[in-house]
């Protein structure tokens, strides 16, 4: 086939080279395939190795199209209208439907020797015109799908239906594919409904397509350029523009020449060497023989933990994990694990596994490196106990309070409040269904009951030596009342200062506290000597505290108005409101016991003024959520204050506004604080049913912090609706401590502690 | 009052800053970030107040220190990173246009960095470096072992086993290896060098896949900052012992898995002198005295230089080695060789110092000769035998290289890994052979190191149950000991488990007994009421008044005890009060971490007690 191509081509480029892109294309119409033009153009471009790519060809039609063209060749001689009408048969053979316009011929007129288009004759019968003649089926631009029901794909011209052509199954379209040499290429026709072989111009375009080239057979890519303004006699003669041409266009650039000579002196001086190999430092070297810097080194990173006994291949026996040692590790989460494996033991070195966590540990220690955060901590190698503050032995800060000597109690109601007289011999204590009682301290006889209608709020003793009374505070009045089997002359002095004979002048102003008296004459022991009323609605006083001189004597009361807070002056007979207005609700207030100073607790503040100046000094921030108790110790340098979020705060007045020390022992709220008077001891007594007992030293000397040493926890109060010792008192000459308490008491020796308590249950 | 500060301009908001604020900073990619990180040692940190850094939000994110990212920005590396990135563009480009030409003038000049100076920032001195070295260690130990695969390269694992061979070699130089450990995970090693302990885990001899789970790319940016880590420090190491660095490889023998005896040391100074001769030759016109001096001469004067340099240095690796100074002996010349010597021997330098006769534990092995058998690992005993000093040889199974022969009559001691079976046709040349050696397993060289002397062999003999095998690194001191127990301890808790066996007894058998009862009566009055009606009992019940007084009093003695101690700690508690907040919470702290370690010792501890007397009752049962 190939040799026959060649031989024609040849042939035709001795009749005319021009000739060949006609040719081309007019050959392969003849036999449907377009391997003749290949093949002969090919040959045309001078190629002849292609011989392999023409044997590709199926044969019967290489063997049919050679013949053909052999016939070809041979008539090559003969007159182009021969050809002309071979073509023109052919292309109504084919019955091009895809091609409007019929090809065109280029041929070498004889008679003008010039180059003419020569277009294929056509024969006016019938069929000569192949753009008119069309597939049967004219159902137009339609989707198929609507015939898909239908045993016709569509109309003719003359509207008879089309049917669909018989489609056979699966295998027949195989056997198709085996038997039809054609079936390759062809594809299967909508408007059809069938198989239809690809006309040689679809296959050239698939061709072009496949090779990248331009789909357009007639485009020429290497048309020759046509000059229009190059050329001799073609020049523009006049400027496009009128500007005059710029410097740059016929000036050597400076900038240029100065980089160039900068590269030329580079060059010359040897700095730069082409293709210079590169100088390549030795891949290492003694980096640390020079000096080191100064910075200091970045922190190691902490080294892993060495391998315990655990890990080894063959640990003791003892460190294998039993059944539930193994399952609750299975059962944990990875990153809470104690231990990143499990022990094993095998018998041989050779019977040891893989590690199959090997990559992932190494990993995930690198992950530690770069992604942790890393904090520094100092290792404590002390021993704990060494942080236990060493304190003196409670042995050597002896006396205090040790146990329950005595234990008294009330018939009903809960015992709030207890008042010890200031020789230490007689306790009073009030309970909240109204009754007083008269303790004798040593032998806890009940020496006199007094019985007063409404809770009693505050019991107190007076704390003058000369004198002997006590003031029970009950709601809206303070009672005074003298105990019975008093010395005569203490007595007449009692009875002296609290119903004088003469009585002092009325105030101007008419106040709202009544002060009442029995006349001295008609004293009976079983009566108060002398009342107070305090303006009504104030509500039970919470607390009645005694200036140390036992003139003055404070009460806070519940009710509202001026914050329910009076100073009551007994030798004048005359009550005052000090404050005009407070900040949040009064709790307690104390004399301060050698200025004239005086500490208001509210809920979160201790505030103390000055009753002289009539000032405030200092506001005290305890820290604590409520305050419930507060004592000043007797130097008035120090104070504590106990709260019910169970601390205790311990001011040093001097020193600052913030607690020096803070305690937090009690488990439950702190109910009440004191210092004893004489001795360096302060209890504090709390809801979780202790008494807590310390040794508090202060020092003259600024420098020195007092010294607090906790000596004693007394228990042994049964809590009652989550009610403790509900007040802690000191005897005022002896270490021994009075206290309250919601629960029945016990008794003890004498000799340490006593314990005026009582209860009614 | 001072001027008003506004919020977020100083302190811990302008200190950290979070990582995407960083990354913005250096205008990185995220990976690019991390890669910087590793190769710095730059690592997060936690602000005290997290809301404060983080300017007010409380997102988790991770924070880094301001001026580590500012010290960051200035980092060479980084600008070949970014330079790197601008010229994978260029290249992408050049390849997609087809510009070959430029395509590989552009690889010429490919951007790369070094890690010298990061090196040197890291670890300003040496002692720095040596220290950290052991993470590096671990590394290129699994990478060796790993198979090359499309993430791993071949030369990587290549790179790394060379490494580690290095790193072998000089352990086994200097014999600086102390202890040695077989766990479950792998061989851990510590030696110790210039005073640093190194810790090393290697992992046992088998194929390793990287997991889906791990992040290869970052395996390997440390495998790259440790690479050139450790290039840097076995330079140093082998120049201050005086060798060439790096040791040549043979190829050869490399091939034919000879392990670590495919590379040579070479002592640095003989090849100087190697050198000056060459010059000394080609400047003296080789005189006719020149040619007289033998190859045996040059071979004894090399090593007197050695032994006065270093008076330890494997002697069966230079025997078992020809060093390059062996093979070109001919050209010596007298005069240059016989000068330099003197002076060497002279000149007290710091790799003499080192090499200091050290504990008699470095010569352990020194007078045997091992043969390994087939089924244990020739990697792990070549390199403690080794470094111990002895002398080791194996069959060709486990690779080239042997230095003795099986039937070699030197060989004391055997390591053999299998079960003990009787050979049927034994000739007598073997079993003569059998008899002289010592078959021990495996576990006997590693105790021997960790003991610091060669222990009796016939526990760990070829069959035998081994001892267990106990780590060398517990250093805690109030662990539980196995060992310690054995003896002392043991005897006492068998005591008490037996008294604890009686009272149980007693409880099981009499506690119908009035006697005991009354007894216990009396053990448990607590005061003197309770006692006396104990008394009243125990007469009713029959017991005389002797045994009663004795019960009694050991009960009061008890009760006394207890209450003294009682007090104590109740006087302590009352102190404790007076902590303040931050000692009280580190009081509990370190209470309660050592009440978990005395849990964990008193489990372990009655374990092998339970363990014990099994065992104890499996022999009687076993006698009987």
């Amino acid at each position: 086939m190939a040799p026959t191509a060649s031989i024609k081509s040849t042939k035709k480029r001795k009749a005319a080279a021009v000739e060949d892109a006609p040719a081309e294309t007019s050959f392969p119409q003849e036999v449907g395939l377009d391997l003749g033009s290949e093949g002969e153009e090919d040959g045309v471009e001078g190629d002849d190795e292609d011989d392999g790519e023409v044997d590709e060809f199926p044969e019967i039609d290489a063997g049919s199209d050679s013949e053909e063209e052999v016939e070809e060749s041979e008539d090559e001689d003969e007159e182009e209208e021969e050809e002309e009408e071979e073509d023109s048969e052919d292309i109504t053979d084919v019955d091009d439907d895809i091609r409007p316009f019929p090809i065109s011929k280029t041929v070498i007129s004889d008679i003008t020797g010039q180059p003419k288009r020569v277009y294929p004759e056509i024969e006016p019968d019938y069929d000569s015109d192949s753009s008119t003649e069309d597939a049967p089926n004219r159902v137009g631009n339609v989707p198929m799908h609507w015939y898909d029901d239908l045993p016709h794909v569509g109309y003719d011209m003359n509207g008879k239906k089309v049917l669909r052509p018989a489609r056979g199954d699966e295998l027949d379209k195989f056997l198709e594919t085996v038997e039809d040499p054609n079936s390759w290429i062809s594809a299967f026709d909508k408007t059809a409904q069938a198989d239809k072989p690809l006309t040689p111009e679809e296959l050239d375009l698939i061709r072009r397509l496949q090779e990248g080239e331009n789909p357009d057979a007639s485009y020429d890519p290497y048309e020759p350029t046509v000059e229009w303004f190059t050329g001799k006699g073609k020049e523009e003669v006049m400027p496009l523009s009128s500007a005059p041409e710029p410097k740059r266009r016929w000036v050597p650039s400076k900038w240029e020449k100065q980089k160039v000579m900068k590269i030329v002196r580079a060059i010359r001086a040897g700095r730069i060497v082409p293709n210079k190999p590169k100088s390549e430092k030795p891949q290492f070297y003694s980096v640390w023989n020079d000096e080191p810097s100064t910075h200091p080194a970045p922190l190691p990173a902490p080294k892993p933990r060495l391998p315990s006994h655990a890990e080894s291949y063959n640990p003791p026996e003892e460190y294998l994990p039993t059944e539930e040692e193994k399952k609750q590790w299975e059962e944990t989460e990875k990153e809470d694990r104690d231990r990143d494996f499990l022990p094993q033991k095998h018998s041989a070195l050779r019977l040891v596994p893989a590690y199959n966590q090997f990559i992932q540990e190494r990993f995930g220690r690198q992950l530690d490196l770069y992604m942790a955060p890393r904090i520094q901590r100092k290792k404590l190698q002390i021993d704990p106990n060494s942080l236990i503050p060493k304190l003196p032995s409670p042995a050597s800060l002896k006396p205090f309070p040790v146990y329950k000597s005595l234990s008294v109690s009330h018939q009903k109601g809960r015992v709030r409040t207890v008042g010890i007289s200031p020789d230490g011999s007689w306790a009073v204590s009030g309970d909240e269904s109204g009754v007083v009682s008269l303790w004798e301290v040593i032998v806890g006889r009940e020496v006199k009951r007094w019985k007063f209608d409404g809770k009693i709020g505050a019991v107190e003793w007076c704390p003058r030596m000369d004198v002997s009374f006590f003031v029970v505070a009950i709601e809206d009045h303070l009672h005074f009342v003298v105990p019975p089997n008093l010395h005569p002359t203490v007595l007449s002095a009692t009875l002296a200062v609290l119903s004088p004979a003469t009585l002092p002048p009325q105030p101007d102003t008419p106040s709202p506290v009544k002060w009442t008296s029995v006349a001295a004459a008609s004293y009976s022991a079983d009566k108060p000597l002398l009342s107070i009323a305090l303006p009504p609605s104030s509500g039970v006083p919470k607390q009645v505290t005694w200036h140390r001189r036992g003139d003055y004597l404070a009460t806070v009361s519940g009710g509202e108005g001026q914050g329910g807070v009076w100073i009551h002056q007994i030798s004048r007979r005359h009550s005052q409101a000090p404050f005009k207005k407070v900040k949040g609700v009064v709790q307690l207030v104390l004399f301060h016991p050698t200025k004239a100073h005086f500490f208001v607790a509210t809920q979160r503040y201790i505030r103390i003024y000055n009753l002289a100046e009539q000032k405030l000094l200092k506001t005290l921030l305890a820290g604590i959520r409520w305050i419930s108790s507060m004592d000043v110790h007797p130097m008035g340098d120090h104070l504590i204050v106990g709260g019910y979020d169970r601390k205790l705060c311990w001011f040093d007045l001097e020193l600052s506004d913030k607690p020096y020390k803070v305690l937090r022992y009690h488990t439950r709220a702190v109910r009440s604080v004191h210092f004893h008077p004489t001795y360096p001891l302060f209890a504090s007594s709390s809801d979780d049913g202790t008494i807590q007992i310390f040794h508090a030293r202060v020092f003259n000397d600024l420098m020195t912090d007092p010294l607090i040493v906790p000596l004693k926890i007394l228990r042994g109060h049964e809590v009652k609706e989550g009610l403790g010792v509900l007040q802690a008192k000191w005897c005022p000459r002896q270490p021994w401590l009075g206290k309250l308490s919601t629960v029945k008491g016990g008794m003890a020796d004498p000799a340490k502690w006593s314990h005026c308590a009582s209860d009614a249950a | 009052m001072g001027r008003l500060r506004k919020k977020g301009e100083a302190g811990a908001a302008k200190a950290y800053v979070t990582r995407s604020a960083a990354i913005k900073k250096l205008q990185c990619s995220l990976a690019d970030f991390r890669r910087l990180c590793i190769l710095k040692g730059i690592f997060p940190r936690e602000p005290r107040h997290k809301k404060r850094a983080n300017k007010g939000s409380s997102a988790p994110t991770s924070f880094y220190y301001a001026k580590d990212i500012a010290y960051l920005a200035h980092e060479p590396v980084l600008q070949k990173l970014r330079d790197h990135k601008a010229f994978a563009k260029k290249l992408a480009r050049a390849l997609g246009r087809g510009e070959w030409s430029s395509a590989k003038s552009l690889e010429d000049h490919k951007p790369t960095y070094r890690l010298d100076h990061i090196v040197k920032e890291r670890y300003p001195t040496f002692i720095d470096a040596v220290r950290d070295i052991d993470d590096a260690l671990c590394m290129i130990f699994l990478f060796a072992s790993l198979p090359s695969d499309g993430k791993v390269s071949a030369s990587l694992v290549e790179n790394c086993a060379r490494l580690a061979a290095e790193w072998q070699l000089y352990v086994m130089h200097t014999r600086s290896l102390r202890k040695v450990f077989l766990s479950i995970k792998g061989v851990y090693y510590q030696a110790e060098v210039l005073d640093q302990t190194v810790t090393w885990l290697v992992p046992y001899q088998f194929t390793q896949s990287i997991p889906s789970d791990v992040d290869v790319r970052v395996m390997l940016t440390f495998l790259e900052l440790y690479q050139t880590l450790l290039g840097f420090v076995f330079f140093k190491l082998y120049t201050d012992a005086g060798l060439v660095y790096p040791p040549p490889l043979d190829a050869k023998k490399d091939e034919s898995a000879a392990g670590i005896g495919a590379f040579s040391l070479q002592d640095a100074r003989a090849i100087s002198q190697q050198s000056d001769s060459a010059q000394n030759q080609t400047t003296n016109t080789a005189g006719p005295d020149g040619k007289r001096v033998s190859s045996k001469n040059v071979r004894q004067t090399i090593k007197s230089i050695q032994a006065s340099s270093a008076d330890d240095v494997d002697v069966e690796m230079e025997n078992s080695e020809p060093s390059p100074a062996d093979a070109d002996e001919e050209e010596f010349v007298p005069h240059a060789s016989s000068s330099n010597p003197a002076e060497s021997a002279d000149l007290p330098t710091l790799q003499s110092l080192s090499t200091l006769p050290q504990s008699s534990s470095a010569k352990l092995f020194a007078p045997y000769t091992f043969w390994l058998s087939r089924e244990t690992s020739r990697p792990i005993f070549e390199f403690l035998v080794r470094s111990f000093g002895g002398k080791i040889g194996w069959p060709v199974t486990s690779g080239s290289g042997s230095p003795v022969e099986a039937s070699d009559d030197s060989i004391t001691h055997v390591i053999i890994d299998r079960p003990l079976v009787v050979k049927e046709d034994e000739t007598d040349e073997e079993r003569d052979r059998r008899q002289r050696r010592k078959y021990v397993q495996p576990q006997w060289v590693v105790d021997c190191i960790n003991a610091g002397k060669i222990l009796l062999e016939d526990l760990y003999a070829q069959g035998k149950t081994l001892p267990p095998h106990l780590s060398p690194f517990e250093a805690r001191e109030d662990a539980y000991d196995p060992t310690a127990n054995v003896d002392a301890g043991g005897a006492v808790s068998i005591e008490e488990d037996d008294e604890a066996e009686d009272a149980e007894d007693a409880m099981d058998e009499d506690d119908e007994t009035p006697e005991h009862a009354a007894l216990k009566a009396a053990a448990n009055a607590q005061d003197d009421a309770a006692l006396r009606a104990a008394e009243l009992e125990a007469e009713a019940a029959g017991v005389d008044f002797g045994s009663f007084e004795k019960a009694a009093k050991k009960a009061t003695t008890k009760t006394k005890q207890k209450a003294i101690s009682q007090e104590e700690t109740a006087e302590e508690d009352m102190n404790k009060m007076m902590m303040s907040n931050k000692q009280r919470k580190l009081y509990e702290r370190m209470k309660h971490s050592q009440k978990k370690r005395d849990q964990e010792r008193t489990t372990l501890e009655s374990k092998r007690r339970t363990i014990e007397k099994e065992k104890v009752k499996k022999n009687r049962g076993s006698q009987s």
